[in-house]
């Protein structure tokens, strides 16, 4: 129905375009009238007071479906026992009602058997209720239609007859635009906003269990011993001390991503400089898409690829050698993950490169500098600030990377700057806190949203100063 | 009019120049005297920088581009032969381009830029000579002997077309070559390239690609006027913009075309 309903808006809109330019072209032309817009903007200036009442309505009526649903149907009349109830059940019995409304006005031939015994164990005043909630979605469904189409004509055929030599459309129309796009970047903020503001609050309810001190700064991380005292009599802060220590993530998470960076940055920037230096223009036509490639291949697949093929094989170099070798190194989980940001850093840096002018290659070629001295020289400082930003914004991309170390890395905390060794990093550990029957009165489910909560400021952190030196530089060299 | 055959600082001969299949330069056969300014004259389009960016084989990293005939440096060393170097030889060609492109280093690096390649200074203190000479020779130094080591991209216009000139010369070349390098610059910093064009040909052949004919009469004794990829006519500035042989150049001088 509202799908319906939005594309005959569409069409209105499309329609009341042409009339209020017809109009405004028909004063002009016709009636010698002249305008103090152009006629464009009469067209734009009927859509816009056609279609923005409705769209503010249908905003509304969607926010407060719920509520209309409960005052219609959760009446003490049928459910006697209404006020006793909580937000939480009223909700629950609210959305169960929702699912009956859709089944009960069927056939009973049409049901599938899971769908009959929903309807067999549901009260007779629940009936009642879905019958008259889907009397009320019906209702709802073509009152809304009815606004979509009715409010808009009504609208836009008095703003039509509103034109006249008078009216200035320009300057209202292009208010509104103004709104709008302010709008649209106020929410993306406002979103930006709330997911922080959820994760401080989360992280909040954990450092009620645990001291901050302890979380920043001690080496021990054992979760599971959240779960060996019983949360219903409440958490002895002696008893955690030591079971959600930040920093072996911490340590495991900069070793994975360091060599991650030793892969990506020497490979991906010189296929950067090959690629915008060297390579004729037939290669470059083909190798750069097949290394853009790389970066489309799923995490997942990664993943498997370091667990399954790549971590054996480091093993069984390092024991050849006598080297001892974990399983789960650090080792083959950054190797995969090297591999992954290539891409970010020879693409983004290739770009970079080749934007610096032709001019400055060819004064370079002119003083006699062979290509290579023209590239070290010349074109890498110029494009320096660019590439910086490549490397921080693949640095940022390794911190971040989830899937590649849950399948790769291990699950057991420790301390060690040995890529040899297994390590964790703080998304795997987010990954394995919600994962399994989880309680969010427990620390050890509430820990994701801390760790959640300093991956979120590192990743800023490293935003913030890849911009700087990109500004520092971009005004040392323009 | 006297020449003989060592005081020319390129020949060329039989010159045509193709991007695919267009021809650009049509079988040109010109020489260019030492210690001339000589300008290279004509419409858009005439081919004029093309045969320019032969003399130093700029056109080289075009792949598009094929140069045929015969260029000799000081009559023996041949341009495009086996026996010389591109860098070598840009070291003996300087050029300078339409637009300044200054390396967005300092004024000190730009300068220093060419002699550390050629390792042109074995001392520190000698490298700082050779940049103090060329600006000075220049006419930059007085400007900007107190801010060596500020970004020369903060330079205005002329200054960084000077500065481009200055790091020519740093390498000391026997030939400059310059592509409109006044295009871009106001009538005063243009009036200042001129006079500093003027000086420098006391050492170094110049020949240089103008649009603007009073500029090629004011500064050149050489003029080549060429038109849609052929060479024209060639001779004393002062016969070419006075009496010259063919009807064409005349019409252009006049105005009458281009």
């Amino acid at each position: 129905m509202i799908y319906f309903a939005l594309l005959i808006l569409v069409i209105i809109s499309y329609l009341f375009y042409f009339i209020g330019k017809k109009r405004a072209l028909n004063l002009k032309f016709n009636g010698n009238i002249k305008l103090s817009s152009q006629p464009d903007y009469f067209g734009y200036y009927v859509v816009l007071m056609a279609l923005i009442p409705a769209l503010l309505m249908w905003f509304g009526l969607l926010l407060f479906k719920g509520n209309f649903q409960e005052m219609f149907v959760m009446s003490p009349i049928l459910f006697p026992d209404i006020s006793t109830w909580s937000d939480g059940k009223l909700g629950l019995i609210l959305n169960k009602l929702n699912n009956l409304s859709v089944i009960v006005n069927l056939p009973l031939d049409d049901l599938t058997n899971g769908e009959k015994s929903i309807l067999n164990m549901a009260s007779e005043n629940e009936l009642t209720a879905a019958k008259k909630l889907a009397n009320f979605d019906k209702i709802y469904g073509w009152s809304n239609l009815t606004l979509f189409i009715i409010l808009p004509i009504i609208l836009g055929f008095l703003a039509t007859r509103s034109i006249s030599g008078k009216l200035n459309a320009q300057p209202i129309v292009e208010k509104i635009i103004t709104y709008i796009i302010k709008g649209s970047s106020y929410i993306a903020i406002l979103i930006t906003i709330g997911i922080f503001l959820s994760l401080v609050f989360e992280a909040i309810n954990f450092f009620r269990y645990v001291n901050p001190v302890d979380f920043f700064f001690s080496t021990g991380w054992n979760p599971n011993r959240a779960f060996v005292v019983d949360a219903s009599e409440g958490f002895d802060k002696d008893d955690l001390e030591n079971a959600f220590g930040f920093i072996p993530l911490l340590t495991g998470t900069l070793l994975i991503a360091t060599v991650a960076m030793i892969v990506a940055i020497p490979l991906g920037l010189m296929s950067a400089i090959y690629l915008a230096e060297y390579a004729s223009k037939r290669v470059r036509d083909i190798a750069k898409p097949i290394i853009e490639i790389l970066a489309g291949i799923p995490t997942v697949v990664y993943g498997f690829f370091a667990a399954l093929s790549l971590a054996p094989f480091i093993k069984d170099v390092g024991e050849s050698v006598g080297l001892p070798v974990s399983a789960e190194s650090a080792l083959a989980a950054g190797l995969a993950m090297g591999v992954m940001i290539i891409p970010f850093v020879s693409s983004l840096s290739d770009d970079v490169i080749k934007a610096v002018p032709q001019s400055l290659r060819d004064g370079s070629y002119a003083l006699g500098a062979t290509r290579s001295e023209t590239i070290k020289k010349v074109i890498l400082p110029a494009a320096l600030a660019g590439i910086m930003g490549s490397f921080l914004l693949a640095v940022s991309r390794a911190i971040g990377e989830t899937m590649i170390v849950v399948m790769a890395a291990s699950l057991r905390a420790n301390l060690t700057f040995n890529p040899l060794e297994p390590a964790t990093t703080i998304t795997t550990q987010i990954v394995t806190s919600l994962i399994g029957d989880v309680e969010f009165d427990n620390p050890k489910t509430l820990v994701a949203f801390a760790l959640g909560l300093t991956l979120f400021l590192m990743t800023l952190l490293l935003n913030i100063l890849a911009i700087t030196i990109v500004k520092k530089y971009r005004e040392k060299y323009e | 009019m006297v020449e003989q055959v060592n005081s020319f600082a390129i020949k060329t001969k039989n010159v045509s120049v193709h991007y695919g299949n267009k021809m650009a330069i049509d079988d040109v056969t010109i020489n260019f005297t030492k210690n001339d300014v000589t300008s290279l004259i004509g419409p858009s389009g005439c081919g004029k920088s093309t045969f320019l960016r032969c003399l130093n084989r700029m056109n080289d990293v075009i792949e598009s581009c094929k140069v045929q005939g015969e260029f000799l440096l000081n009559g023996v060393t041949d341009i495009y032969g086996d026996s010389i170097q591109v860098e070598t030889l840009r070291e003996k060609i300087g050029m300078v381009f339409q637009k300044p492109n200054p390396f967005p280093k300092s004024i000190f690096e730009n300068v220093a830029y060419g002699p550390k390649i050629h390792g042109l200074a074995s001392t520190q203190s000698e490298l700082n000579d050779i940049v103090m000479e060329s600006l000075n020779r220049a006419g930059l130094y007085e400007e900007v002997k107190d801010r060596m080591d500020d970004i020369a991209t903060g330079l205005s216009g002329g200054q960084q077309q000077r500065l481009c000139i200055a790091r020519a010369i740093a390498i000391r070349p026997e030939i400059i070559l310059m592509d409109e390098p006044c295009s871009a610059l106001d009538p005063i910093a243009t009036a200042r390239i001129e006079e500093l064009i003027n000086e420098l040909k006391e050492k170094y052949t110049i020949i240089i690609v103008t649009h603007s004919m009073s500029q090629a009469s004011r500064i050149s004794q050489r003029t080549a006027f060429f038109h849609l990829g052929k060479l024209i006519e060639h001779g004393d500035t002062s016969k070419i913009f006075t009496k010259p042989d063919k009807e064409q150049t005349n019409d252009y001088i006049t105005g009458r075309f281009g």
